[in-house]
């Protein structure tokens, strides 16, 4: 039974062309207007996740269909090359404040220009309040951009400050962040110092009113849409539309304050030092793996935290810490790749959280190829050197 | 002449007296105990001479050489004494009397000795211990000698001063052994039979194994030092012989986990001791290490202590150890007494254990999971809950209904429950667990808030008789929760499904012959004495049943009771390993289980042979196969 | 190091039953290495956070206010005057408003410096001077040091809370304050509507902007992993080499290949 592969890369480059000059099926609109169409069947296999407070969409139990969907293909006729709207003059503002970690835009980063689009409507425009210069901002749906001046290094309330001055400045009817650490963060000082209510976690945006669960998601709170929200991640589309101008709209230096923050350094992650619970990508080794070099090979080349099952701690072949599942970690990881593991019970409890599975195992009818996204029914022993080998070859292309 | 070995078994005998006298003084350092004295000096002779042989004679070496060599002792002691009587002193019968009693001393000795050399079982402590059969020699070969001298009239002051001077190097080392010899469970052993913490144990009908309730306004709570423990319970400790029973029987020791229920008698004996000699038995395994304090009545726990605390939370609740100590010692409730003090007044508990004692303050549940998920496991079978009306059968669900696997066994049984047409219901989002698991961690006020809890929700429903098929459960709703005012007729689902088969309500087919072995679970089995129901059910479905060496009381542990598995101290092996391994020596294809624990545990081991089924799912299938 | 504990009126994520936030039990882990800790609670009833008692906290300020009331102004109040260096909170209260804004709103009051998702808190090498370190995304971190006073929030990857012990809980001592709530301007507040909350099925991740409409449809109706699972029978080792670095890459957990932009 093997499933058609899907080859995402292709699939994505097709699907790149941004502003489609057909209709689209505008998901966000169906958010914002009226009732999103429910699945009772989905929402109840999502609702079966153990111990969630709130709904999780743990995909990979939900039953699998009876027959697998067709794989999708590229769009059939590639669409005109998209016009850039421009915004001469709008009649307002609305400001985004997206994380740009790395300097690039995250999917929730752009899910705020979606929120911000709704909000700013017909006549209103979309202004992007970065750090950095990003080309990305015009697609992703910025009518302006403005660069907010700050000290170099970890200086959030200088961040905050200057935000707030422009807020006051350009008059931002909306200013939103994503309800990530740093964006939060910055949410709140900007609140403080500005004065303004916050709209914290917003989970459904319309032009007419926000939607935020309050009370450990006991309730919701409906209101017009406030001057500051934070948005929460994966509840509104991105933009979709053409791309938009992302004109420079310069900004008048405010005074940053002065700082009590005397030193700041990051430390970067490493992969095979954090501890499991943080880990976001988790390289787990079970009974069927024999050869944990190689095991330890992968991990690094993946840049996974190794883990393992509980065999492999017991016997000593892997520290205790390394052990994924009731009774040692309950990941949070988002991604799981687990290798020659059978997924009992007591160990697939440590990956309910896990939003993508992908699991090596001989054995098709193992639990864990069940709970795959991603099953590769082989040898983990040929699978890791295969790995090993691929990653080198694809390092070895580019040199 | 005549009188020199009644005057030295005076001597033997103020001499103990004294010895006992100044061990007592320890014992007086414990907590005050209610002890009913009178009727437990005359229930002594049938404790010491049935529930004592009962558990002794499981041992057929053992039970024989204890036999004549302690009937002999105290014979020839007694019959000694009676030397003092003038016209007893001068008869040769009398004095030939008293050598066939040291000749059985003798034998007994002999017996004795023989057991320990050349080689000595591992079970069995050393030490002072190795010499034990020698001073039984001298005083047995001592006695015999003198006392035959006396009957056959040989005049030879020199021969009898010998035999006496061996004697009484016997003699007096047992004596002076009383205070902290191997001598001392003789004395502390009677008395401990006398003034026992749970007489209600020698009453026959049920185990007597609830644990006693914490009074939770005591100004401490738990034990900390020895001092907390209640006088009878230090003077049950030194009645230990160090037969080593308990530690063949304990799962944690056969793992390899740094627990040996010997061992830790010991140590709670040498906490509330000055001068204790050291112990010669095996250590705990794989023993973590601890700094002993010198003082006596010093903390008990921690790794500043005398026992580690992984020693403590290795223990899962199983009783093996009880169940085979010849002295009646309790183990378990000494256990959970430092566990409750760890718990409760230093919130000492691994990390694991800490969260599910938070989900059970939290959520009533220690997965933390919903109450009103419970029932998810019945969709599409009709369960109804509990209302206004009187039921037969209340289902009490217990924690296995979140666990996939085991929602397959109570799908079976409420299959078989609606083929028999039992009126049942269940308490839905009403039932919160047990608290079980808090208590055996030693959550004692968490435990007691849920007991109350669910005995109010309980009285407030009209039903017969309460279901489950969770034997920790069972042993909660039946024993532990008459403390909290709650007296309800709790049945586990085997004998309540045997039943149904004996009324004919539900008609099995053959099952073809497989082979099965059925697998204890503590808490049915050793707990509430419950092993015929599974077997007999069993042997209506024909399968040809087996059973492992260690089954019924006597069975082992899965290794998922006490907390042991959030608690999961690492040791060589893991118990269920172990089991499934004793189960596959029978051959059997089938290994039944009877909870929900012992499923999870079974099943969970790897590689594993045989298929783990509940005998409500082996049942249903000869149902179906009936039809 | 004086340092005071913020403790909300929490409620289990399950149960819904009063429960101390688990942050805010962390938060009384990391106060203990610093120095002596209070706990500080506004509200109308202090018998919600007596949990804290057994956590670790000897003594717990109560401020009395009427249940629904700004907690802030109260609490700057007490804590103006009682000066701690360190004032530590859980990064959101569990069962009220849940804006995650007191912490920022103390700090403005008491001219203290935020420092959000703290895992690790020491006192500084010199007088007046702490060192924390930051949890940041993926397992990154950053270590500042800052001048005191601070305000800081706790991160669910500080140490585990020490467990519970109900023989703490029973001797520790809740003390009731007095405070004249300072007439300090009402925060402009939100007019909300409010009713029970209903979970909507949320956007696959990893659907990009430029996703096909079938994508963002099968993402909006929660088709998601399983909808699409892709299961490779004994394929070639390096063919499902690829497929699982194609699948790590779509799901963002690999950085695309070396010149793959
Ligand atoms: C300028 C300004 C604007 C504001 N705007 C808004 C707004 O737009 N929307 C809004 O909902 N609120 C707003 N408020 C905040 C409002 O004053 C309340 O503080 C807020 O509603 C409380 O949220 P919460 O209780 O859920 O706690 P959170 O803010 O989520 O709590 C964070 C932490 O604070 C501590 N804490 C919370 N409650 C207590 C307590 N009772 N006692 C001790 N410690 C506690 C805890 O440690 C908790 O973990 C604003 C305040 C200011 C000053
Ligand atoms: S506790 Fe009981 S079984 Fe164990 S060694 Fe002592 S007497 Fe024997
Ligand atoms: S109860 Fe069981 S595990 Fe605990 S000491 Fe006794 S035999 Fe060992």
């Amino acid at each position: 039974m093997t499933r058609a592969r899907r080859d995402p890369r292709a699939e994505r480059a097709a699907a790149a062309l941004p502003g489609a000059a057909r209709a689209r099926f505008d998901l966000f609109a169906r958010c914002a207007g009226g009732r999103p169409r429910r699945d009772p069947r989905m929402e109840a296999a999502a609702q079966r996740v153990d111990g969630a407070a709130r709904l999780r969409l743990d995909r990979a139990q939900t039953g699998r269909p009876a027959a697998a969907p067709a794989p999708s293909r590229a769009e059939p006729a590639a669409p005109p090359a998209p016009k850039t709207i421009v915004m001469a003059a709008p009649a307002f503002l609305v400001a985004v404040v997206p994380d740009l970690a790395a300097g690039r835009l995250s999917p929730h980063d752009r899910q705020l220009f979606g929120a911000a689009r709704t909000l700013a409507g017909a006549d209103g425009g979309v202004i992007a309040l970065a750090g950095a210069e990003g080309a990305e901002l015009g697609p992703a749906g910025a009518d302006r951009t403005a660069r907010l001046a700050g000290p170099e290094g970890y200086a959030p309330d200088a961040r905050a400050a200057a935000i707030a001055s422009t807020m006051a400045a350009l008059n931002l009817r909306h200013v939103i962040f994503p309800e990530t650490p740093d964006g939060g963060d910055l949410a709140r000082r900007v609140a403080v110092l500005a004065g303004e209510p916050l709209f914290a976690d917003v989970e459904m945006v319309s032009a007419a009113a926000l939607m935020r669960p309050a009370q450990g998601r006991r309730v919701e709170q409906r209101a017009a849409p406030a001057r500051l929200i934070t948005l929460a991640a994966d509840a509104v589309a991105p933009y979709a539309g053409a791309p938009r101008e992302a004109r420079d709209e310069p900004l008048e230096p405010s005074a940053a304050p002065a700082s009590a923050i005397l030193a700041a350094e990051r430390i970067p992650a490493d992969p095979a030092r954090t501890p499991l619970a943080l880990a976001d990508f988790v390289v787990s080794a079970g009974n069927g793996v024999t050869d944990l070099e190689t095991f330890r090979a992968v991990a690094a080349a993946l840049g996974g935290t190794p883990g393992a099952s509980r065999v492999l701690c017991d016997a000593g072949l892997m520290p205790r810490e390394a052990q994924v599942g009731a009774s040692g970690t309950v990941l949070s990881a988002t991604c799981y790749l687990a290798l020659g593991i059978a997924g009992a019970p007591q160990h697939l409890q440590g990956v309910a959280g896990c939003e993508h599975v992908v699991a090596v195992n001989t054995d098709l009818h193992a639990a864990m190829i069940e709970r795959a996204g991603l099953a590769i029914v082989q040898d983990a022993q040929v699978v890791m050197p295969a790995l090993i080998e691929e990653l080198a070859r694809e390092r070895g292309a580019f040199a | 002449m005549t009188y020199a070995l009644p005057a030295l078994v005076f001597v033997m005998v103020a001499l103990a007296t004294v010895q006992a006298l100044r061990r007592a003084a320890w014992w007086r350092l414990g907590a005050a105990a209610p002890v009913a004295w009178g009727a437990g000096l005359l229930a002594l002779p049938k404790r010491y001479l049935v529930d004592v042989h009962h558990v002794v004679a499981r041992d057929p070496y053992a039970s024989r050489m204890h036999a004549v060599v302690a009937s002999g002792l105290l014979a020839a002691t007694l019959l000694t004494t009676l030397a003092v009587l003038p016209p007893l002193g001068g008869s040769r019968a009398y004095w030939a009397a008293v050598a066939l009693a040291f000749g059985v001393t003798a034998a007994g000795s002999v017996l004795v000795g023989a057991r320990r050399y050349p080689k000595r079982p591992k079970r069995l402590s050393g030490g002072g211990f190795q010499i034990l059969p020698f001073l039984l020699l001298a005083y047995a070969f001592g006695g015999l000698a003198a006392a035959l001298l006396l009957a056959l009239g040989v005049e030879s002051a020199v021969a009898l001063g010998l035999a006496v001077a061996l004697a009484a190097a016997g003699g007096l080392g047992l004596a002076y052994e009383v205070r902290s010899g191997p001598m001392r469970h003789a004395v502390a052993g009677a008395l401990h039979l006398v003034a026992h913490p749970r007489p209600k144990r020698f009453e026959g009908g049920r185990p007597d194994a609830a644990l006693a309730p914490l009074d939770l306004d005591a100004p401490r709570l738990g034990v900390e030092t020895p001092a907390d423990l209640a006088w009878n319970r230090l003077l049950s400790f030194d009645a230990c012989i160090q037969c080593g029973r308990c530690e063949s029987a304990c799962p944690a020791f056969a793992a390899g986990q740094p627990l040996n229920p010997k061992r830790l008698i010991q140590d709670l004996v040498a906490a509330a001791t000055a001068d204790e000699r050291a112990y010669a038995g095996s250590p705990y395994p794989n023993a973590r290490p601890v700094a002993a304090p010198a003082e006596p009545f010093f903390r008990i726990i921690g790794p500043d202590a005398r026992i580690h605390p992984d020693t403590l939370w290795s223990c899962t609740t199983c009783r093996a150890c009880v169940e085979e100590c010849p002295m009646m010692i309790e183990h378990v409730d000494a256990i959970v007494s430092l566990r409750r003090h760890q718990t409760l007044e230093l919130g000492a508990v691994g990390a694991k254990a800490a969260a599910t004692l938070d989900n059970f303050r939290g959520a009533e549940e220690p997965g933390g999971r919903p109450l009103t998920a419970r029932a998810d496991f019945a969709a599409g079978l009709a369960l109804p809950m509990i209302g206004e009306r009187e039921v037969d059968v209340l289902l009490w669900l217990g924690e296995g209904a979140y666990d996939l696997r085991y929602g397959r066994t109570l799908r079976a049984l409420v299959k078989l429950l609606h083929e028999a047409k039992v009126d049942v219901a269940i308490l839905g989002a009403e039932e919160r667990d047990t608290g079980d698991l808090a208590r055996r961690l030693g959550d004692e006020a968490t435990y007691q808030q849920l007991a109350r809890a669910n005995v109010a929700t309980l009285a407030k429903h009209r039903f017969r008789r309460i279901v489950t098929s969770d034997p920790h459960a069972l042993h909660a709703l039946r024993n532990e929760y008459r403390a909290f005012g709650g007296d309800f007729e709790v049945v586990h689902h085997t004998a309540f499904l045997l039943e149904l088969v004996e009324q004919g309500r539900l008609t099995p087919g053959a099952l073809g012959g497989a082979g099965v072995t059925y697998h204890d679970p503590c808490y049915l089995g050793r707990y509430n004495g419950e092993t015929e129901a599974p077997r007999k059910l069993l042997d209506r479905l024909g399968l040809d049943r087996v059973e492992m060496a260690r089954h019924g009381r006597r069975s082992m542990c899965c290794g998922g009771g006490g907390g042991a598995p959030v608690s999961d101290i690492p040791g060589d092996a893991r118990i269920p390993d172990i089991r499934m391994a004793q189960a596959a020596e029978t051959g059997a294809g089938i290994v039944a289980v009877a909870c929900p624990t012992c499923t999870a545990m079974l099943e969970g081991v790897t590689g594993r042979t045989a298929e783990v089924k509940d005998v409500a799912e082996l049942l249903l299938a000869a149902v179906e196969a009936g039809r | 190091m004086k340092v005071a504990v913020l403790l909300s009126a929490g409620r289990h994520p399950v149960s819904g039953r009063g429960a101390l936030p688990r942050l805010e039990a962390q938060a009384i882990r990391l106060a203990a290495a610093l120095g002596s800790a209070r706990g500080l609670h506004a509200g109308p009833d202090a018998d919600v956070v007596a949990e804290a008692l057994g956590r670790g906290l000897s003594q717990i300020d109560h401020v009395a206010l009427a249940a629904g009331a700004d907690p802030v102004p109260a609490l700057a109040a007490v804590l103006r005057a009682a000066a701690p260096d360190v004032v530590l909170a859980g990064r959101r209260g569990q069962g009220g408003d849940d804006t995650g804004l007191v912490p920022y709103a103390l700090a403005r009051a008491l001219g203290a410096t935020v420092i959000p998702d703290v895992v690790a808190a020491r006192p500084g090498s010199e007088p007046g001077v702490i060192e924390v370190e930051q949890a940041l995304p993926k397992g990154a971190a950053r270590r500042v040091v800052a001048r005191l006073p601070v305000v800081l929030t706790v991160h669910p990857a500080a140490p585990e809370p020490s467990a519970f012990a109900f023989g703490q809980a029973r001797r520790g001592r809740i003390e009731r304050l007095d405070v004249a709530a300072p007439a300090e301007p009402a925060a402009a507040a939100i007019a909300v509507a409010e009713k029970s909350y209903r979970p909507r099925p949320k956007m696959m991740r990893g659907a990009p902007a430029g996703g096909s409409a079938a994508d963002r449809l099968k993402a909006a109706t929660g088709g998601g992993e399983a909808a699409q699972a892709n299961v490779m029978v004994s394929p070639e080792p390096r063919e499902a080499a690829r497929a699982i670095l194609a699948y790590l890459r779509q799901i963002g957990v690999l950085a695309p290949p070396p010149g793959a932009g």
